[in-house]
Parts: structure tokens; sequence; C-alpha cells
């Protein structure tokens, strides 16, 4: 049997809170994939050319893909992520973008 | 111990210490990047085209164009470059930039995606990504 009960509470003007909902936009992560063949000295020397990271956190960044399988290397805008992605598949590395979780 | 092969001097250039063979094997390595790059049947073609934005169906046909186009120049120029003596920056990072597109097409052509799996590839595969490994290993010592 249906309850008798109201299925929603009446309200009044004052009871009504209203939000502002602030909607950001996710950010594009370039990500560089482990492989077994390129030389860890290698991958520091690119990140470092193409980011201008300091070298240790090319290191760090290194580490983290031959640990993990991949690292998440910059973030930002969806064009720049691509253009990074570019940059870092010339100089041979495996790398993509997808859009932050 | 056997001298480097590749050696950044005080001015800027980069010192290249190879013989003949080495130059060989080199513009060997180079003249494949450049052609995988220029015909769609190479066997390395696919792995330079490999995509940009995986959750995408296609790649933004520019950012694919860009790709393109500066593996090629990257190879263009290495080749260009074969007999120098000295390399300058650009030309030192077009031959580090080729090396490296080059072994990693060995490696995703050969299915080389674990370290178990290249330890057993063949002998004389394992040899061409060694020496690959050796001129990429030095080349980098001088960025």
């Amino acid at each position: 049997m249906p309850s008798a009960q109201p299925l929603r509470f009446s309200s009044t003007e004052s009871d009504v809170e209203s939000e502002v909902a602030v909607i950001t936009e996710r950010p594009w992560n370039v990500i560089v994939w482990n492989d077994p063949v390129t030389p860890m000295t290698v991958v520091v020397v690119i990140f470092k050319r193409i980011f201008g990271y300091s070298n240790n956190k090319c290191t760090d960044l290194m580490l983290t893909v031959h640990h993990e399988g991949r690292a998440v290397v910059w973030s930002g805008q969806r064009e720049r992520a691509e253009s990074y992605c570019v940059k870092l598949q010339v100089a041979g590395l495996q790398a993509t973008v997808e859009r932050d979780a | 111990m056997a001298g480097k092969l590749f050696s950044r001097r005080r001015d800027g250039r980069i010192e290249v210490r190879l013989n003949d063979v080495g130059r060989a094997a080199i513009r060997e390595v180079f003249a494949h990047v450049l052609a995988a790059e220029r015909e769609p049947e190479h066997e390395w073609h696919l792995s330079l085209n490999a995509p940009i934005n995986p959750s995408s169906d296609d790649d933004d046909p520019l950012s694919s164009l860009a790709r393109q186009n500066e593996i090629a120049s990257n190879a263009e120029l290495s080749i260009m470059t074969l007999n120098e003596q000295y390399l300058n920056d650009a030309e030192g990072w077009a031959w580090l930039s080729t090396l490296q597109v080059a072994l990693r097409s060995t490696a995703v052509v050969n299915g080389l995606l674990s370290d178990e799996k290249l330890e057993a590839c063949a002998p004389e595969l394992l040899d061409d990504i060694r020496t690959m490994q050796q001129f990429l290993f030095e080349l980098a010592a001088c960025f």
C-alpha cells in the first residue's frame, strides 16, 4: 500500500538555499609509458629538454615511469598537452594524452 | 678503457669520434627512420604513428602532421650531418631523437615490450639494440 505521507516537504522561499556551482574543466595529462629499451639517462635528458624541469624532477619522473609503468609528466590545457605529447613522440618516447580522472 | 664516442667541447659543439664502421651503422639507422616516415609499407611506419589521444577515434590531423614533419626533418638533418666531426646542439639533438625513434621502433615491431622478451630475443637483434643503446647513452651525456 502506498504511504499516506507526502513525498516531499513543502518549503517556503526562506528555506531554499541557492548554490552556485563552479565547474572547473578537468586538465589534460601527458603520460609517458615505460619501455624496456630506452636508457634511463635518455629519458631524463628528453624531459629536461622539452619541459625545462630540474635534474631532480626529471629523475623522479623517469623513476616513476620505470617503477610504475607510466608517469604524468605535464598537466594543463588540451592543446598544450597534445603539443608536448608530439614533442615527446618526436624524441622517441611513448607518450599519450588523457583527461584527468 | 675505450674513449667516448661523443664529447661536448667547451665551445658547445659535440665532437663525434665514431669510426667508419660506427658511422655506417648510424647511417643505416637514420635511413630506416626516414624511409619509415615516408613509406606507409615500411615495418616501422605504424610505430611512428602511435596515437596521441587513445580515447579519441582520430587524432588531430595537425598534430599528426607536425609529428611526421619533425621526425622526418630530424632524420634528414641527421643524414646530412653524418660525416661531420662536430655537431652543433640542434644537430646533436636530431641525432639523439632519430636514434631513440629507431630504438623504440625496433622494440615495438619485434614485440619487445618487457625485459623478459628483450633478454629472450635473437642474439643478432639484441646486439643491434645494445649498439643503439650505447650510442644513445653516450650522446645523452652531452646534453
